[in-house]
């Protein structure tokens, strides 16, 4: 008796215990449930996005251009809906440009007409017929910078999410969710059974209960683990409505998978498979997301559509035997074709050079964890059309180089930076001849020697002293050495090994030689051109030696874009930008980046400089380009070297496009290609599939223009073979006339005499 | 090289006139002359006129925006390039207000109204800016 007396109070005490540890995990587990459900912010990443393209009459585009765009959009080319497709009516594109909340606002949703002739939009309609001064459409997805696990989702509310996409989901995994409180007994018992039966396990989790393993469990199919994810359901259910359970698992499951980027949530979902909003997704499209919650792999609708049409047509089925959907309804979503877009939007950058450019520009204003956590969304200024044709080129021309040369593996690798001259915003930025690989960022990592692509700014250093220099005063391009104490003595060769003698300035300029331009800068001064530099835009300090003058220095892409910028503009300097508006992620303006301009250098010399870059591609070493171009564009450039072809480059800009082009080996090795070889090809392919606009300089007050003859540069007229129309610093042209102008002119001997006079100053310069 | 130094003439000038001290809260700014064609429907014509609205309404942002969206249509415009830089004198933005005018100037040929509406932009800067 007292045995069991003693048995059943040990028992009871056993019990107690048990009963209390329960509690006390209870305890345990509520606390982290309600700290970690309210503490719960989803990470939202930033979303970059591409510059809108804007349509209006007049635009130079073609017709198959704005009809890629479209798809890239994720458009359909029929009628489906308000908004999303468009239609081709031969030379016209009827269009139902989608809904988007801009930077400046809201844009509805709008029916545009745009009729295209000869590569240009002749007209722009609204449905009505009547004229659109301009139309944008929504700026393609371009990209993200994503929080830890590369988590991507688009925050939805459960007001936005149709009422049949939650029929559907209760429909198919939890019938019982708005009656239960987190778990249900005959769900569990069926998954049990099935389990015994067939040693597979299957479902019986709740909506609850799956929320619960997202979001606080690991992965491990424990016993232990089964348990504590029900008691937390529980508990979860304690003290959250439906309302608020629903929501957060809408938001937090797992739907698909975009290379390393995990797509959480119906909201991205929606984005990813229909480029839609969750809100616009028909009865078929959500039944879809919903039948994918089971396996986002398994049942992916882009890889395994049969899979994935069979589930969703049990989803259907399902809920219309719920009662959720008229068999009207379901006939309908029933006979609908899966309907995903054929690619996604918003990938993983296809462009991860430039969204890295952009990223770098926004840490100056923003910390990294807002960056990856706020849904920041960014406008940028990537041209989609300039960034493929940069793309292709580079890729096309150096696979060429490759086969022609046969140096082996690593292949010749190469950067490409496309701005607008006029604003400085970045267009395109190819980092490597794999643009899609994300890794060392060539166009503005790589700081490679830039040989002669300084040049530039020593003739524009002289050329901003006009009673000096011209663009005609004789150049000495004799040998010459120059001595510094502490360094070995500098004797720059050219690069056809030869000396040219006296030269007029232009054609030093135009035909690269190095012995002139050497003698040039010494004799503005080192100090003078750095400063120039500098004032063109770079901002890395470059080393005061003479060596420096002729491209010792070292730049990125990026830097050498920036300093050709601000002369394609004229002399005004705009920093240049990938971004030009950042807001929150429900459309309210956050900052700005304004177009900022400074005055570097006065019109005239810049006028000056630019007319001798034209001079390098008219007749100077850019001439093959000749072969890419029309010579009436006017193209503005010049070709870089460096010492044993590591490093071959072209930079230069017509009327609208400005850009830069590096060619070279990572490992440093000798390309043996010149700039004019290699990177101008690319140039050349890359302007000509841009169809650029003439250069046409608007002509300083401070300049005239005054007929040459190339053969004495002195004045000239039409009875000179050869005569060019050179631009000239008002007072600045030479005075006299040469012997063949027909009209009065001076002796030939007076020729003779300016040359001698011209070589004599030089002598006085450097002692000769 | 020979208009900055003028410039500073003007504004030499300008500063030893007017010795009597300004007013701090200035009148807004004149609307300058209507744009040559302002009824056409052309896409600079709407963005000027929406870019006008917004100053007017102290949306100084969304003015220069809109401008800029201009300028990637018509980069060598002198008329909004002008207007971007009275956007700029009304946003504070001194230096900028300045240069954007030289800017207008550089493309605005032998238009000397164009031309004298900038110097007073930059007069208006100059003076703004040395207080």
């Amino acid at each position: 008796m007292a045995r069991r007396a003693r048995i059943l109070r040990y028992f009871s005490y056993a019990l107690l215990a048990g009963a209390v540890a329960l509690i006390a995990f209870a305890l345990h587990l509520d606390v982290r449930v309600r700290d970690e459900f309210e503490g719960r912010r989803f990470a939202l990443p930033a979303r970059i996005y591409a510059r809108p393209l804007e349509l209006h009459a007049g635009l130079h585009i073609a017709q198959g251009d704005v009809e890629d765009e479209l798809r890239e959009l994720g458009y359909r080319e029929q009628p489906a809906g308000d908004s999303g497709w468009f239609a081709k009516q031969g030379a016209e594109l009827d269009i139902a440009v989608r809904p988007f909340v801009f930077w400046d606002g809201a844009q509805p949703a709008r029916r545009v007409r745009v009729a295209f002739d000869a590569g240009k939009v002749s007209a722009l309609r609204d449905d009505q017929g009547k004229d659109l001064p301009l139309a944008r459409l929504e700026p393609l997805p371009i990209g993200g910078i994503y929080p830890a696990g590369n988590e991507d989702r688009v925050l939805v509310r459960l007001a936005d999410v149709p009422k049949d996409l939650v029929a559907e989901l209760v429909a198919i995994e939890d019938r019982k969710f708005f009656s239960h409180g987190g778990f249900d007994v005959r769900a569990m018992a069926r998954a049990a059974w099935s389990l015994a039966g067939t040693g597979r396990a299957q479902g019986g989790s709740t909506i609850t209960q799956q929320l619960v393993k997202n979001f606080f469990l690991t992965p491990e199919r424990t016993l232990r683990r089964k348990f504590t994810e029900l008691v937390m359901a529980v508990l979860l259910e304690m003290h959250y409505s439906k309302a608020e359970i629903l929501e957060t698992y809408l938001n937090e499951i797992y739907l698909g998978q975009d290379r390393d980027r995990a797509i959480h949530g119906v909201g991205l979902a929606a984005q990813f498979y229909f480029g839609k909003d969750a809100k616009d997704l028909a009865p078929a499209e959500s039944a879809l997301l919903v039948g994918m919650v089971k396996g986002p792999a398994y049942y992916d609708p882009r890889r395994h559509a049969d899979r994935a049409l069979e589930r969703r047509n049990l989803v259907l089925r399902e809920t219309r035997d719920q009662g959720s959907l008229t068999p009207e309804q379901y006939f309908v979503a029933r006979a609908a074709p899966l309907g995903v877009t054929s690619r996604s939007l918003m990938g993983t950058s296809p462009y991860p050079a430039f969204i890295q450019l952009v990223h770098r520009q926004l840490r100056r204003d923003y910390a990294d964890k807002d960056l990856r956590s706020e849904g920041l969304r960014i406008f940028s200024s990537l041209d989609p059309r300039v960034q493929g044709a940069a793309e292709g080129t580079l890729a096309r021309r150096l696979a060429q180089f490759d086969k022609e040369r046969r140096f082996g593996p690593p292949g010749l690798e190469g950067a490409v930076v496309v701005t607008d001259p006029q604003s400085g915003e970045v267009q395109a930025l190819v980092g490597g001849r794999n643009a899609r690989y994300r890794g060392y960022n060539r166009a503005v990592d790589a700081a490679r020697p830039v040989g002669s692509l300084l040049k530039p700014a020593i003739y524009l250093t002289a050329l901003a002293e006009p009673s000096r220099y011209t663009l005609v005063t004789p150049i000495d391009d004799g040998p010459f050495t120059w001595k510094s104490r502490g360094a070995p003595d500098w004797e720059p060769q050219n690069y056809d090994k030869k000396f040219h003698g006296m030269v007029p300035l232009r054609v030093a300029l135009a035909q690269s030689y190095n012995a002139a331009t050497a003698r040039l800068g010494t004799d503005i001064g080192v100090d003078k051109v750095l400063a120039s530099i500098k004032k063109l835009g770079v901002e890395r300090e470059l080393r005061p030696f003479a060596s420096t003058l002729l491209g010792a220095a070292e730049m990125s892409p990026l830097e050498v874009a920036q300093m050709y910028q601000t002369i394609a503009s004229g002399g005004f300097r705009s920093p240049l930008r990938a971004i030009r508006e950042v807001t929150t992620q429900d459309g309210r303006p956050l900052q700005r980046y304004a177009l900022n301009v400074e005055q570097a250098f006065p019109a005239e010399p810049v006028y000056l400089i630019t007319a001798a870059m034209q001079g390098v591609v008219r007749e100077g070493t850019a001439q093959s380009l000749r072969s890419f171009l029309p010579a009436e564009l006017g193209a503005a450039g010049k070709t870089g070297t460096t010492d044993e072809q590591r490093d071959a480059w072209f930079a230069g800009f017509t009327g609208d496009r400005l850009a830069v082009v590096w060619v070279g080996y990572d490992d440093n090795r000798a390309a043996r290609l010149s700039g004019a070889a290699s990177a101008l090809p690319i140039w050349g392919d890359l302007m000509a599939a841009l169809a650029p606009e003439p250069l046409s300089l608007a002509k300083p007050d401070g300049i005239e223009e005054v007929w040459i003859d190339p053969q004495s540069n002195l004045r000239g007229d039409s009875g000179c073979a050869g005569a060019l129309e050179l631009p000239f610093a008002q007072g600045s042209a030479p005075q006299e006339r040469a012997p063949c102008a027909t009209a009065i002119g001076t002796a030939v001997d007076a020729v003779d005499s300016t040359v001698k006079k011209a070589k004599s100053w030089f002598e006085r310069i450097f002692g000769r | 090289m020979m208009r900055p130094m003028r410039f500073a003439a003007v504004v030499l000038l300008l500063a030893a006139c007017t010795s009597a001290p300004t007013p701090v809260e200035q009148a807004p700014a004149p609307l300058p002359p209507e744009v040559q064609q302002p009824r056409e429907n052309t896409p600079i014509a709407g963005l000027m006129e929406s870019a006008r609205a917004d100053a007017a309404a102290g949306r100084l942002p969304n003015a220069a925006a809109s401008l800029e969206r201009a300028l990637r249509i018509e980069p060598r415009n002198p008329r909004l390039w002008q207007e971007l830089a009275r956007v700029r004198l009304q946003q504070g933005d001194y230096a900028q207000a300045e240069s954007t005018a030289a800017r207008s100037n550089s493309y605005a040929g032998n238009d000397s109204a164009l031309r004298a509406e900038n110097q007073r932009i930059v007069d208006e800067a100059r003076s703004r800016r040395a207080r």
